[in-house]
């Protein structure tokens, strides 16, 4: 796919708020794998192929399995992620999806079991995140394939 | 219904990129009517309960008509909107539920472009995306509907 708006040189000042829930995730200290995880359960949900592309690469070379990676969107039928992880991509799920749920009690009980309150607002901030970046590299296109990790 | 999280008030530094969003869609000359259509379509998609009460009231306070925001939900077959919030109508439908489609429509950016300069439709996503942004925070920890009020 190729660009058709290159958003970065229209107006740098348009992202700057994203970058800044960046910089956030970062200073929190959020869970670096965790958040490649959910970057890409987002993007695997949103089809955003430059997003897939480039955050299968960022975790592979975070030290991520293959396994882990090729399999996250079936992550409901295994075993290979931990409590907290099933937790944070229910989340994730429930969030980009927003507009099909509700945001049940029930799931919002589990996520607390395994996040405090604290960690649960920047885990939503990471999602937020990642649903704006496909939304901007959806339909300004986006040179699949081309991120370096 | 009863609150989650108060998010703004207990995590300022969570949502401060939001914020800064909403500044620089502030200080942008998009039109204030279409960011006002924007934040109440794709609050109704989201079925966002507190954001549909709280931007149809500062749409009303704004100068825009009851009617358009009655008409909103069927703006196809609705006579009131222009030509350009139509499109920027539909281009907030489909970067809302951008889940939904195989690919991006190429016949509704071009549509798009021929009515909006390449700035101005980067600002329009990005309001897209703020209010995406402010329905998922809202939506999941449950501020309660009805409780904003008009500055």
């Amino acid at each position: 796919m190729s660009v058709r708006l290159d958003y970065g040189k229209v107006d740098a000042e348009a992202i700057k708020g994203i970058i800044e829930i960046e910089k956030y995730m970062f200073s929190a200290g959020f869970d670096k794998n965790l958040y490649h995880l959910v970057k890409l359960r987002a993007s695997q949900i949103n089809a955003c192929a430059y997003c897939v592309d480039m955050h299968t690469k960022d975790a592979r070379k975070a030290g991520e399995s293959a396994q882990r990676v090729l399999c996250l969107s079936a992550w409901r039928e295994t075993d290979f992620y931990s409590d907290r992880e099933r937790a944070a991509l229910a989340w994730t799920e429930a969030l980009t999806e927003i507009s099909q749920n509700e945001v049940s009690d029930e799931l919002y009980q589990e996520v607390r079991n395994e996040f405090s309150e604290e960690e649960l607002v920047t885990l939503s901030m990471g999602i937020i995140s990642i649903n704006a970046w496909n939304r901007l590299a959806i339909p300004f296109g986006a040179d699949v394939g081309s991120h370096k990790a | 219904m009863k609150e989650r999280v108060d998010y703004t008030k207990k995590y300022p530094k969570a949502v401060k990129g939001l914020i800064d969003l909403e500044k620089y869609l502030h200080q942008s000359d998009f039109d204030y009517k279409i960011l006002g259509l924007i934040k109440v379509r794709a609050s109704q998609i989201n079925d966002c309960a507190f954001c549909l009460d709280m931007h149809t009231k500062e749409a009303l306070k704004a100068g825009e008509t009851e009617q358009r925001l009655y008409g909103l939900y069927v703006w196809r077959e609705s006579p009131y909107y222009s030509e350009k919030e139509r499109i920027a109508i539909e281009w907030t439908e489909v970067v809302t539920e951008i889940s939904k489609p195989d690919e991006f429509p190429e016949e509704l950016y071009q549509k798009a472009r021929n009515e909006f300069s390449e700035k101005e439709l980067l600002t329009l996503n990005m309001a897209v995306i703020a209010i995406n942004s402010w329905n998922r925070l809202a939506k999941s920890l449950r501020t309660v509907p009805g409780s904003y009020q008009v500055k």
